[in-house]
């Protein structure tokens, strides 16, 4: 199926390399970046910020910094606090850890806003800053995973440093005898590198107040719709007060999901002073104040049977989420997606994340690209252990089409999923045996080459499962000019959605390409979007604008129809003209039809709204999966330890491809960031908890001499979507890291194992493993940090004293932490002997269950649910006096904590 | 990111500079390329009162032949001297080792002067000035002085320069017709400070080294002058040297710090290989040509 | 804190002005003069999107200060176009590549690829080719994998891709 096919002779757009109209302005120096925006009277912020991971404010003095000239105002939490902000999460459900604008008495990492100047300019601000004199009582710090299990607690009102928390330990019962029993079984552990996004325009806001409420707000962001939803939502305003422009991003990966701390205060600040208040971030802040990303420590243990056939896995995740995450993360889709694309009978987990005196978690393309990373690693080193080559191990484990449909262990279903097949088509174009040979010439001449492969797949373009993940609206229209324009709530940090979204509609409407125009970047153009997040414009906004185009071209035709009376069916567009069958000298231009269907209403057909005008909301299928295999082949120099990347190769499946240019495109700026993260980024802590890369000197980007030309090989199989796209923003970032760690791994091999994965694998990392012994210093603190960190395990539900069965009956204030976030709920329960009946119930709605089982103080029942996926919860409550606490299993999404009291 | 206030004064003679400084009575710092102490102001980490530019000054600018030697201005450009013939042709250890300072664009403004007076220790033109036995002049109201550039360091970013003292060249010694150059720069990416480097000279009189000059950089507090490699080197026959045991000799002077790119033990170990990799290479390359 | 009286040239038009001594010549350009097209992403030097040429020099601008552009003649962004609107060569190639995406750090890749094309006029593609390539390491690029940078590299120096 072709499901881009066209009629003979008319422009085919989709699929070309068209020059992205965004070019115009970015390359002349005319874009418009937040800090190229000024307003008059406007003022500059400069934050003072904790020197200290952990302690108590004793007392902040700004009276000398409010005499500095040029400042208009000094704030601190006291004085913001008047603006009420009640902080969320993406996914819109409260942050847990108490954020506030800026530091509330006590401080929780370096970094931390403590008070904000305000002046004529930055520099202004920044020499009143300096004078501001914050008293700490400095605590001792909670800086990595390991302190953090047994440290003092990072945020004093929490039972613990356990940020958010997934999975279950008896689900190791059931994988554990299939361990037991498999002919191999390996265990990989990665501990992955602090990664700062680090986009090139750092965090910018300019706020502008224009009345009680009312306020326009130009933001760096991923999404004007989901900042100002999200900024009129925590500050308890209506959504249309908050106007937020974004015309240029100069880049977020997914650091820019949302507004935080800081924007958010130079928001308030904006309100409270009744000014324009602009805030640029610069770099020393964007490094070691902006959200981190990554910083996991993981081990993955997987059996295979003699053929090496996959048996059962098992993985223990922990992930530091830092100080203030911008949404408490276990991370459950690492589990989620860790085993979709192979055939693997059972899986268990458990995952963590952990509250540190750090600077908070936030996304980073393919925020769950760990599940590619352990999973890639660790079946070539088992391809290694059992002596069998690493391709012909994943042939005998992925799924390909023809084992499909299939559900994965933890319940997700695939059903057009082409690892395989890209894998069959990277070996069909890569001479690996070929390959094998040069290999093994260069290492008796003393040079060690390697290659590396990885499949994957990915999960994009989710509407409806989760808020705020939804479809895309489209308005489109033909002007009485005969140009067409279309507003769209798209964003793009690069992505090109202007350009890729006017070739969808150029080619369904028979236009040129120059004469659309696609507007967007701003939340008082198109409807409620997530912009750039989740791999999602292309597939969702992309099959919006296919189908408006449709519409539209329909409306075309009618009123052509109507005017040559020639039948529907009869008039095709083509290049801005409107032809009519058998009779040419009828074709009229898109104007003329225009012109009538604008200003000559009497011509038109009876009832026909007047103008060219067509809208439609896409709503696609909740997941859309992409599917890739990836090849590199390096050179370790043994002397120094250094990687130089001879060639890479994706094999990757995002079924139409609207632009080669911008998927590529995608696609390479992943790998390069692949690439950072293997070799190069790291934003280490001390142990007093200061970062220390804090200038681009120590965090060391890619840079043209790192990254090698990339060579593609597009597998298209089109998706069930409109148009058939696939999303393919972050796959690059998720299957880099595997595919050349792989390689890597293989040009070492000669030498021994990279037995645990610590990133970046610098030289002297790499020189451990030519050297067998500790080179890098890498191995003696980790073994001090895993001796001094037991792990504190959840309390065992241990039987209670029994309580009559009548006492739970009644209502109950339940909390169920779920991956998106705590949902609060009441519970009801009526027993009738050890029978157990009731409801849950959530604003969004009650749900009934019955069938439960009371055994003593244990409550179990089942319940069935249709949102945001069919799947079955069971929940295991154990109730004590007043207090009810326990788990709930939600198929794939794992086990989620289930606390409460009576009502 | 905005610095401090300062003031700032251009003045046009290396006597107007000196008394400058002079009645700052240390408050003032230099400006040559700027290409280090701008991000120092922008980060305010440093916070002088006056800002003493010399790029208004000729006479620190230029290269020229001196009585035994190159005298190089300190208000040169990087990217002047890398295109000068008088350096490439008579001190090739220099050119080569300015190609490895910066990026493009930071050697078209940053200074030799100021590349020598910041003391960076894993910088290249400390290690080469120090390699190659060169002095730095030094002016102020109180007079000139002459440093010989292995006493010009004294610890990270720390010269015997005097808060009132102003660089007004660098003089390297003449090295014989044909000399050898010995470099090896390991850095992660173009224009990066070194994870280990060195840089030196060989001279060769019948068969036999006549004159050596090493020295390290990224290997110490300081440029690391190979006081034990020179000594086993001079007067070494160039077919009976074994390049191991000088490399060993050379690493023993040195004392590398542990730091999140590399261990002092990678900078140790990488150094004895690069080394003794370099010096069989530079002494075959001599013995091929 | 002492203010100075500054003459230069910006893409050919003459600007006089006051200016304090700690002011960048990057924070003039754009915010005194509003050539907003020139962009300060790290303020120590390593990014190189504030790259603007200095009498024909590519330097960085946030490591020079505006009172040190006395006399100068200053080209940024904004003024590589012919003023008919014609792309320098530099601006085509980056454009016909797909040679940027956010467009943060293209001004600056503009104006270093200008620079060195125009100082290695005549030389051969190798040469070009290298010269370019060598002065890119000089920026840093998070979207593109420098993927396009480098194929514009090769269609300004003659180089089959």
């Amino acid at each position: 199926m072709n499901v881009h096919m066209k009629s003979v002779g008319a422009a085919r757009y989709v699929g070309e390399r068209t020059p992205r109209k965004e070019y115009g302005r970015l390359l002349t120096g005319r874009g418009q970046f937040t800090d190229d925006v000024r307003v008059p009277g406007m003022l500059h912020v400069a934050f003072v910020r904790s020197a200290v991971a952990r302690g108590r404010i004793l007392g902040i003095d700004t009276a000398a910094a409010r005499d500095m000239p040029g400042v208009q105002a000094v704030y601190t939490q006291a004085d913001l606090a008047a603006v009420p902000v009640t902080f969320q999460t993406f996914f819109f459900t409260p942050a847990e850890a108490p954020v506030t604008l800026l530091a509330d008495g006590r401080v929780a990492c370096v970094g931390d806003p403590v008070a904000m100047v305000i002046a004529e300019s930055r520099a202004q601000a920044e020499d009143a800053a300096a004078l501001v004199e914050v008293a700490i009582e400095e605590e001792t710090p909670v800086v990595t995973i390991a302190d953090a299990r047994t440290g003092p607690l990072v945020h004093p009102d929490r039972d613990d440093n356990i940020a958010a928390e997934m999975g279950d330990e008896d689900s190791r019962e059931a994988v554990q005898p299939l361990l037991d029993g498999a002919a191999h079984v390996v265990t990989m552990r990665v501990r992955h590198q602090r990664i700062a996004q680090s986009p090139m325009e750092t965090r910018a806001c300019l706020a502008s107040p224009e009345g009680e409420n009312e306020m326009t707000v130009w933001l760096g962001c991923q999404s004007p719709h989901l900042a100002a939803r999200y900024i009129a939502q925590v500050m308890g305003l209506p959504q249309e007060a908050i106007r937020v422009i974004a015309k240029d991003v100069g880049g977020g990966f997914g650091l820019k999901n949302i507004p935080w701390k800081e924007e958010m205060a130079v928001i308030a600040a904006a309100k409270l002073l009744r000014r324009p208040v602009k805030w640029i971030e610069d770099r020393f802040e964007a490094l070691t104040a902006s959200s981190h990303a990554r910083e996991q420590d993981v081990t993955l243990t997987v059996g295979f049977d003699g053929d090496a056939r996959l048996q059962a896995a098992w993985c223990d995740y922990a992930c530091n989420n830092g100080a203030w995450p911008m949404g408490e993360d276990a991370n459950v889709a690492v589990h989620m997606f860790m085993w979709p694309c192979y055939k693997m009978p059972a899986y268990g987990f458990v995952t963590r994340g952990w509250y540190t005196n750090t600077m908070g978690l936030g996304a980073y393309r393919g925020p769950w690209a760990m599940e590619s990373l352990v999973r890639e690693t660790l079946l070539d080193k088992a391809a290694r252990r059992i002596g069998i080559d690493p391709v012909e191990l994943r042939r005998r484990n992925l799924l390909y089409l023809t084992d499909q449909p299939h559900t994965s262990t933890l319940g997700v279903p695939v059903e057009d999923i082409t690892p395989g097949e890209c894998l069959e088509k990277l070996v069909a174009n890569v001479d690996f045996a070929a390959f094998r040979r040069e290999q093994a010439e260069a290492r008796k001449a003393g040079r060690y080459l390697g290659i590396g492969v990885a499949t994957y797949v990915e999960p994009t373009g989710a509407a409806g499962s989760m808020a705020p993940m939804t479809g895309e609206t489209v308005h489109l229209r033909v002007e009485p000019t005969g140009k067409v324009v279309a507003m769209l709530s798209t964003h793009s940090q690069g992505h090109g959605t202007a350009t890729t979204m006017a070739q969808v509609i150029a080619e369904q409407l028979g236009v040129a390409y120059e004469d659309v125009a696609v507007y967007e970047g701003d939340s008082a153009i198109g409807a409620f979007g997530p912009g750039a997040a989740g791999s999602r414009q292309g597939v969702i906004a992309g099959g919006a604008t296919w189908r408006a185009a449709q519409l539209l071209s329909e409306k075309v035709k009618q009123v052509a129809a109507h005017l040559t009376n020639a039948s529907v069916e009869a008039i095709t567009i083509e290049g801005g003209i409107v032809h009519v069958a058998g009779a040419p000298e009828m074709s009229r231009s898109l104007r003329e039809i225009a012109e009538i269907a604008y200003g000559e209403p009497g011509r038109l057909p009876e009832g026909a709204p007047t103008g060219l005008e067509a809208q439609y909301r896409y709503q696609p299928p909740p997941m859309t999966m992409t599917s890739a295999a990836h090849c590199c082949i390096v050179e370790v120099d043994a002397e120094t330890g250094f990687v130089k990347i001879l060639r890479w190769i994706s094999a990757e499946d995002c079924g139409t491809v609207i632009n080669p240019g911008v998927v590529e495109g995608q696609i390479a700026g992943g790998l390069a960031q692949a690439i950072g993260q293997v070799l190069l980024e790291d934003m280490p802590y001390d142990a007093r908890g200061n970062p220390l890369a804090a200038t681009f000197k120590d965090y060391l980007m890619p840079t043209i001499s790192d990254v090698p030309d990339f060579e593609y090989l597009h597998a298209s199989t089109p998706s069930q979507t409109i148009g058939g796209m696939r999303g393919v923003g972050e796959g690059g970032c998720i299957i880099g890291p595997p595919t050349l760690v792989n390689a890597i791994a293989d040009a070492l091999s000669p030498f021994g194992e990279i037995e645990e994965l610590v990133l970046p694998l610098t030289p002297a990392r790499i020189l451990d493993v030519i050297e067998q012994r500790d080179v890098s210093g890498t191995r003696a603190p980790a073994a001090e940090a895993k001796s001094a960190a037991p792990i504190v395990e959840e309390a065992p539900l241990v039987e209670a004293a029994p309580v009559a069965s009548s006492s739970i009956d009644g209502d109950w204030a339940m909390v169920l932490k779920t991956p998106m976030g705590p949902q609060e709920m009441v519970g009801h329960f009526d027993t009738v002997g050890a029978t157990v009946s009731g409801y849950l119930e959530a604003p969004e709605g009650r749900q009934e269950f019955s069938g439960g089982t009371l055994a003593g103080s244990q409550l179990r029942f089942e319940m069935k649910v249709e949102k945001p996926m069919k799947i079955t919860l069971k929940y295991d409550l154990l109730f004590e006096g007043d207090a009810v606490s326990g788990k709930c299993k939600m198929g794939m999404f794992g086990s989620a904590k289930v606390t409460g009291t009576r009502a | 990111m905005k610095p401090a206030p300062f003031d700032y004064v251009r003045p046009s003679s290396v006597a107007e500079a000196c008394r400058i400084l002079d009645e700052a009575g240390g408050g003032a710092t230099v400006i040559a390329g700027g290409q280090t102490l701008m991000p120092l102001l922008n980060l305010r980490m440093s916070q002088p009162f006056i800002l003493v530019d010399i790029n208004g000054i000729a006479a620190l600018k230029g290269v020229a032949r001196v009585e035994g030697g190159i005298r190089v201005g300190p208000a040169t450009r990087q990217a002047d001297a890398l295109r000068d013939e008088t350096l490439a042709r008579h001190l090739p250890a220099f050119t080569r080792a300015l190609g490895h300072v910066g990026h493009h664009q930071t050697r078209n403004r940053g200074t030799i002067g100021g590349s020598i007076a910041l003391g960076e220790p894993a910088a290249e033109m400390p290690a080469t000035a120090v390699a190659l036995g060169a002095s730095i002049e030094i002016a102020s109201v109180r007079g000139t002085r002459q440093v010989p550039a292995d006493a010009f360091y004294v610890g990270p970013y720390m010269t015997v320069l005097e808060p009132d003292e102003l660089v007004t060249g660098i003089v390297y010694p003449d090295w014989p017709q044909g000399h050898l150059v010995l470099f090896r720069e390991v850095a992660q990416r173009p224009g990066d400070f070194a994870l280990v480097g060195l840089v030196g000279a060989l001279a060769l009189e019948g068969g036999a080294i006549s004159r050596a000059g090493i020295a390290w950089f990224g290997m110490g507090p300081t440029p690391v002058r190979a006081r034990q490699a020179e000594a086993a080197l001079l007067g070494a026959e160039r077919a009976r040297i074994d390049p191991h045991a000088i490399a060993r000799a050379a690493v023993a002077d040195t004392a590398p710090f542990d730091d999140h790119h590399a261990s002092a033990e990678y900078r140790r170990t990488v150094g004895q290989r690069v080394f003794a990799r370099a010096l069989s290479e530079t002494l075959d390359l001599r013995s091929a040509a | 804190m002492s203010e100075h009286r500054i003459e230069l040239t910006v893409n050919g038009n003459r600007h006089i002005a006051r200016v304090e001594a700690r002011t960048s010549l990057g924070e003039f350009l754009r915010d005194t003069l509003g050539y907003t097209g020139t962009h300060l992403a790290c303020e120590h030097g390593v990014c190189g999107a504030c790259t603007v040429m200095v009498d024909g020099d590519a330097m960085r601008s946030c490591l020079t200060l505006a009172v040190q552009a006395d006399g100068a003649a200053v080209t940024t962004v904004e003024g590589l176009a012919q003023a008919d609107g014609t792309l320098h060569p530099v601006q085509q190639a980056l454009r016909d590549n797909f040679g940027l995406q956010c467009g943060f750090c293209t001004p600056g890749v503009a104006i270093t690829m200008a620079a060195v094309t125009r100082d290695n006029e005549g030389a051969d593609s190798g040469a070009m080719e290298e010269g370019l390539t060598q002065a890119m390491s000089g920026h840093i690029c998070r979207c593109t994998g420098y993927q396009g940078i480098r194929r514009a590299i090769r269609q300004l120096a003659g180089v089959s891709a």
